[in-house]
């Protein structure tokens, strides 16, 4: 498992694990609304790099020996 | 409720019937330029299909900041939901998260690499200076109501009827404001299609879905300020109807209307703001 993916599940249990603490716990307001900015964004994102398809390894070659590599 | 839950289900409806008015929107675009169109539920579709299709970074992208300005993005978005439907808070709150949108859209044309997003981050800087005038509406809200706290505007409006009838050129700017946030719009040059896909040409697979995630948000909290700052006291199905007749209404001007040059966008907008302020401060006075 790369570094990415690593990051990625730890980020994604952190983050649902605060909404659950939220949910259950009804903290003060600030500390929801800090919880609401940060685990939500970060929730998503993080289920959405841990699902992605990831490309094919034997393209991986072809798509390095693309001559064109930027602007 | 519970307060997470209630911000929880809030985030949700937004995205949810956000982007349902925008499939709403191409679906009727295309039925009045003579084509089938896409089903309603398109762009919602598109969005979920984003998070399983095959991602990568290009390599000329800033990282981290290529995906950090995707978060920024969402972050604001979910700023707004809890300072609009959850607590009714600041208007103020929600200017400032139009306005770091803007700053969302340069930065997120900037650090993907490509020459697409540099223009449009060039353009998003660009038409900043158009609607950031538009946004002086909120400066008329506050001459009339005395207040930009939302709950107390609706307060104002529940007793002194809705701010529509009495500083009407106020909701054309905002209006005007929401057009030009719509897609295919003719002031929507940040996205043109000259420039393919603007600031989110480098960002596909995953990093779209995210952001049009942040796009359905953004577009349900436009309609949800329009129809709360200037109707009032609205019930869930009267909120409802609104969202579907303004973007019923922004739909047709679409369709009709092809994009403009960056130059004509931005003196169209600063024209509408100057009308509505000079107009409405008038009718303020007599």
């Amino acid at each position: 498992m790369d570094k990415l993916k690593i990051i990625s599940w730890v980020l994604f249990i952190v983050s649902i694990g605060s909404i659950l603490f939220a949910l259950i716990f009804n903290p003060a307001s600030w500390i929801v609304y800090t919880i609401a900015l940060v685990s939500i964004p970060v929730s998503v994102l993080s289920f959405g790099i841990v699902g992605m398809a990831k490309g094919n390894k034997d393209d991986e070659e072809g798509k390095r020996r693309e001559p064109f590599i930027g602007y | 409720m519970n307060l997470m839950l209630n911000i929880l289900l809030n985030v949700f409806i937004a995205f949810f019937i956000g982007s349902i008015l925008i499939g709403l929107q191409r679906k009727i675009m295309a039925r009045i330029q003579g084509r089938p169109g896409p089903p309603v539920i398109q762009h919602l579709l598109h969005t979920l299909k984003f998070f399983i299709k095959e991602s990568a970074f290009p390599k000329t992208a800033a990282m981290p900041f290529y995906v950090a300005i995707t978060a920024m993005l969402f972050v604001i978005w979910v700023a707004a939901v809890i300072d609009g439907p959850v607590t009714e808070g600041s208007l103020l709150l929600i200017f400032a998260i139009y306005t770091i949108q803007k700053i969302g859209e340069h930065n997120a044309g900037s650090s993907s690499g490509s020459p697409y997003g540099k223009m449009s981050c060039v353009r998003a800087v660009y038409s900043a200076a158009a609607e950031v005038p538009l946004f002086a509406v909120l400066i008329i809200i506050y001459l009339k109501a005395g207040t930009m706290n939302i709950s107390s505007i609706i307060n104002y409006q529940s007793i002194h009827g809705p701010l529509l009838f009495t500083i009407p050129l106020a909701a054309i700017m905002f209006f005007v404001l929401i057009l030009s946030k719509s897609q295919y719009s003719p002031f929507a040059i940040t996205k043109g299609k000259d420039i393919v896909s603007g600031y989110e040409t480098e960002h596909f697979g995953l990093l779209r879905g995210y952001l049009m995630i942040s796009e359905s948000i953004a577009w349900y909290m436009l309609l949800w300020v329009f129809l709360t700052v200037f109707l009032g006291p609205l019930s869930l199905p009267a909120y409802l109807i609104g969202m579907v007749v303004l973007s019923a209404i922004v739909a047709f001007i679409n369709a009709v209307t092809p994009i403009l040059n960056p130059n004509h966008s931005v003196m169209m907008q600063v024209s509408f703001a100057f009308i509505g302020i000079a107009g409405s401060i008038v009718l303020l006075m007599i």
